[in-house]
């Protein structure tokens, strides 16, 4: 079995270390060897943020090579591009967070964000298998804007690319958030997967997943 | 707490660990007594870990104030024939290399391991050092994981090993190990606590007379041997060896990791010999040799000099000169930094003659970098330190007339960020607690300077430079950046805190206390979020004969606002009216939560980022910046 390969983008606090052990961690409940690698340095201090997670076949290292990642999860439009190119598979599925975290060069003044038509373009030249919406607009309707990334793994699973069932990932997600926050999550993880599948309509030529989410 | 899955005390379980949260399970199943660390990227999270479960499991963990600390608690209990831990940063060991030495001619009695977390490529850190170097200087076994799951075997393995040849044992970690996570399955926790008692005949000179250090260097060479010998046989160490493959690859530590899934990937399963090397000091030379002996080339892969690569070349020398040796110094691997799975598979496709499968999109990569910003580092919304930095700028104007006035030397911590734009404040920054001594050395020559240290790193190295600044008459200023924790590695307590690694309350050491006791006699505290408090505070010690001092005293913002948790701060914003687009707060303070809006030409403040520190508003000559009502 080849496995299945993700990468995660985003910046330091959006919480792609959470998604990537909560993809880790079902994998494990159902039975699936796992690989996370981690790249994040100082990332608290607002650095870019990267997970590598392999799940399943005959894997040592935890890091993928260039072009070898089936999904590219970006938390961040500018993150998600920068990775894509490096990381996506040519015609992998792109998931984006179309809302941007300007840096601090872009906010004091000292840098451009590019606009959203050239990152798209530069997108578009690894993949056309590109689902993007406003993950975070989602995220606040839960009443916690934290939960951005629950809802772009709620989208994921609608991708149905990942090799367990939802069931295994509900699971592991109400044991591993506190009660008090468990219903904020659950909803995120619904709107992300309502929205995976609204936005993927709209996607031309929208690539055959490795294995069915049931 | 006990739940943390370092604790699960269910034999064979699968659970989902980190490197370096491996390790901690790996000593607790060892049935550690003491476990001490000093917090530092990528080896935190090993003592956080432990804090977490040490009172649930009966074990004693403590952040100590320095590494050398760390490493003489822990052999003090291994004098009293309980097993220690301790763990550390690779530069941490150049710290606790003073007792290293002697602790490894003296021998333990309690399994003693020592974790160096080192750091490939330098992702957090001022240099990436091998600690493998170190290890041989000192005799030291060393053993190098290329999983979680070994991680945790091996560390336990490593006490059984320490207590039976009776010296200290290295785990050698890796930044990309450290921080990655699959399924371990677990083992049995050793919960059998041994009575403490010290080891007179073994280590009292009372009782069995003094004697030289140095007449046990034989007896480590010794001690040595026997391991070698174990590590012939060792199961860690793997040879997969039909004859007649065409490359021997030696795998070493975490590179191994690289090395199997490149022989994959290339599908050169039948071309290739491999040997798994987990002990790369003291090398197994017969089992090496086997492999040295049937293959007529043979590249060593490893993390970050080539350590075991020049071992090699001298063993080929006499088990079989034909045979090439390639690695990092025949050039096939690049000579610095850590290792990719593009930079294994490309070295053996090359070696192999096959066609390299995966290749970087250069042209592609070069365009994003073109167009997208690097997204550099800064302090985070409401850091105190910014205050500090921004304060300590408007004093040094005010009573040097220029920015260039003074030499800021910085130290090791978050606000190590005072070099980054826009503040642009501090001129050096070398290792822990640096900036005081080499201060001492400008101001002996009449170069007027300013040491930048946090509270962390004040303990941990600043005290002895205080002290000869004091003695020597050195005229240094030095400005103590104090969030009261350590933030940078995680938020670790520290001396200042107010309790322990585990959450008991304990004396709150106080840095004005230490540095009037080391005869400062200028010492001031501030809080950095009143600019002009700061300013004149900082004027003062500009002005001041002498050492001076100021402590810029106010806790982490990010860690307050975590402590305030379900309630947020409340933010400021900007009055669109009344900004007339001066740029000076963003510009000045590169705050994340101070926006700028191009179109509208004026900034605006990001409610969810925005911490409520205040300290934009004094900075706006406008008066623009207000406090959010509270609805």
């Amino acid at each position: 079995m080849e496995p299945f390969r993700l990468v995660i983008a985003g910046v330091g606090g959006q919480g792609t270390l959470l998604a990537s052990r909560l993809l880790a961690q079902s994998a494990i409940s159902a039975g699936l060897s796992v690989k996370i690698g981690e790249t994040y340095g100082m990332a608290q201090r607002g650095g870019p943020v990267m997970s590598h997670v392999q799940i399943g076949g005959m894997v040592h290292s935890p890091q993928i090579c260039p072009g070898e990642a089936d999904v590219l999860l970006g938390f961040e439009e500018g993150e998600a591009v920068r990775r894509s190119v490096s990381y996506l598979k040519r015609d992998g599925l792109a998931l984006v967070n179309s809302r941007r975290l300007p840096p601090v060069e872009v906010i004091s003044g000292m840098a451009e964000y590019p606009s959203r038509e050239r990152l798209m373009a530069l997108l578009s030249k690894v993949t056309g298998n590109i689902v993007s919406f406003d993950a975070t607009a989602l995220a606040e309707e839960t009443g916690d804007p934290i939960t951005t990334n629950i809802v772009m793994i709620g989208a994921l699973c609608a991708s149905e690319y990942l090799p367990f069932p939802e069931d295994t990932l509900v699971e592991v997600l109400k044991k591993a958030i506190r009660p008090a926050y468990q219903e904020a999550n659950l909803k995120a993880l619904e709107l992300g997967m309502k929205a995976f599948r609204r936005a993927a309509k709209k996607v031309r030529n929208f690539g055959s997943p490795l294995a069915a989410c049931s | 707490m006990s739940s943390h899955p370092v604790a699960v005390d269910k034999v064979g379980k699968v659970v989902l660990l980190m490197g370096n949260e491996a390790i901690s399970r790996g000593a607790i199943e060892a049935g550690v007594a003491v476990a001490a660390a000093y917090p530092g990227t990528p080896s935190s999270e090993i003592g956080n870990t432990l804090s977490r479960v040490a009172e649930a499991i009966g074990l004693h963990f403590e952040w100590s104030s320095n590494e050398k600390v760390a490493f003489e608690v822990a052999f003090g209990a291994s004098m009293c024939n309980q097993r220690s831990l301790v763990a550390m940063k690779h530069v941490g060991l150049n710290v606790a290399l003073d007792i290293l030495n002697p602790v490894s001619l003296r021998g333990v009695k309690g399994g003693l391991v020592f974790i160096s977390a080192d750091d490939p490529s330098q992702h957090s850190s001022r240099t990436e050092q091998d600690n493998r170097w170190l290890a041989r200087l000192n005799c030291v076994p060393v053993l190098e994981p290329s999983s979680p799951q070994e991680a945790k075997d091996y560390t336990r393995y490593a006490f059984e090993l320490s207590e039976r040849v009776k010296l200290p044992v290295m785990i050698r970690t890796v930044t990309r190990l450290s921080h990655m996570r699959s399924g371990v399955t677990l083992g049995p926790i050793d919960r059998n606590r041994r009575r403490a008692e010290f080891d007179w005949e073994g280590f009292s000179y009372r009782v069995a007379g003094f004697e030289k250090l140095f007449r046990r260097h034989k007896e480590r060479h010794e001690k040595l041997d026997r391991v070698q010998d174990e590590f012939e046989e060792l199961s860690f160490n793997e040879l997969k060896m039909d004859g007649g493959e065409r490359l021997g690859i030696i795998g070493v530590g975490f590179a191994f990791s690289y090395v199997i899934d490149a022989i994959r990937r290339l599908g050169v399963e039948s071309e290739t010999a491999y040997l798994k090397l987990a002990t790369s000091h003291p090398l197994p030379e017969r089992l090496l040799g086997r492999l040295l002996r049937s293959v007529e080339r043979v590249l060593v892969a490893e993390e970050v000099d080539p350590f075991v690569e020049l071992h090699v070349k001298a063993l080929a020398k006499d088990v079989n000169p034909n045979v090439n040796v390639y690695g990092r110094m025949s050039g096939h691997l690049p000579r610095e930094g850590e290792f990719s799975p593009v930079i294994i598979t490309s070295a053996l496709a090359e070696l192999l003659d096959t066609e390299k499968p995966c290749r970087p999109r250069d042209e592609l990569e070069a365009d994003a970098r073109k167009m997208l910003f690097d997204r550099m580092l800064t302090l985070c919304a409401g850091c105190p330190h910014r205050a500090t930095v921004q304060a300590l700028k408007q004093a040094v104007r005010e009573v040097k007339g220029d920015l260039k006035g003074v030499v800021v030397n910085g130290d090791i911590g978050c606000y190590g960020l005072a070099h980054a734009p826009p503040m642009s404040f501090e001129d050096t920054y070398f290792c822990m607690g640096a900036s005081i001594g080499v201060s001492q050395g400008m101001a002996q020559v009449g170069v007027d300077t300013i040491a930048l240290i946090g509270d962390g790193t004040f303990f941990h190295a600043g005290i002895p430079g205080l002290i000869n600044a004091v003695y020597n008459k050195a005229d240094i200023k030095v400005v103590v950046a104090d969030n009261q924790t350590i933030a940078m590695t995680g938020f670790q307590p520290n001396p200042e805190s107010g309790r322990t690694a585990t959450g008991r309350p304990t004396k709150r050491i106080m840095i004005e206390d230490l540095a009037r006791a080391c005869g400062v006699e200028h010492v001031e505290v501030v809080d950095p979020y009143d600019l002009e408090a700061a300013k004149v505070a900082f004027m003062r010690m500009l002005k001041a004969d002498g050492v001076a001092m100021v402590i810029a005293r106010r806790a982490c913002a990010t860690e307050a606002v975590r402590a305030m948790r379900p309630y947020r701060p409340v933010p400021y914003h900007i009055d669109a009216e009344s900004c007339i687009g001066c740029r000076l707060c963003v510009a000045e303070l590169g705050c994340p939560a101070l926006v700028w809006d191009d179109e509208a030409g004026k900034a605006w403040i990001h409610a969810t980022l925005c911490t409520g520190c205040g300290v934009c508003i004094q900075m706006c000559p406008q008066g623009a910046i207000t406090k959010v009502e509270a609805s």
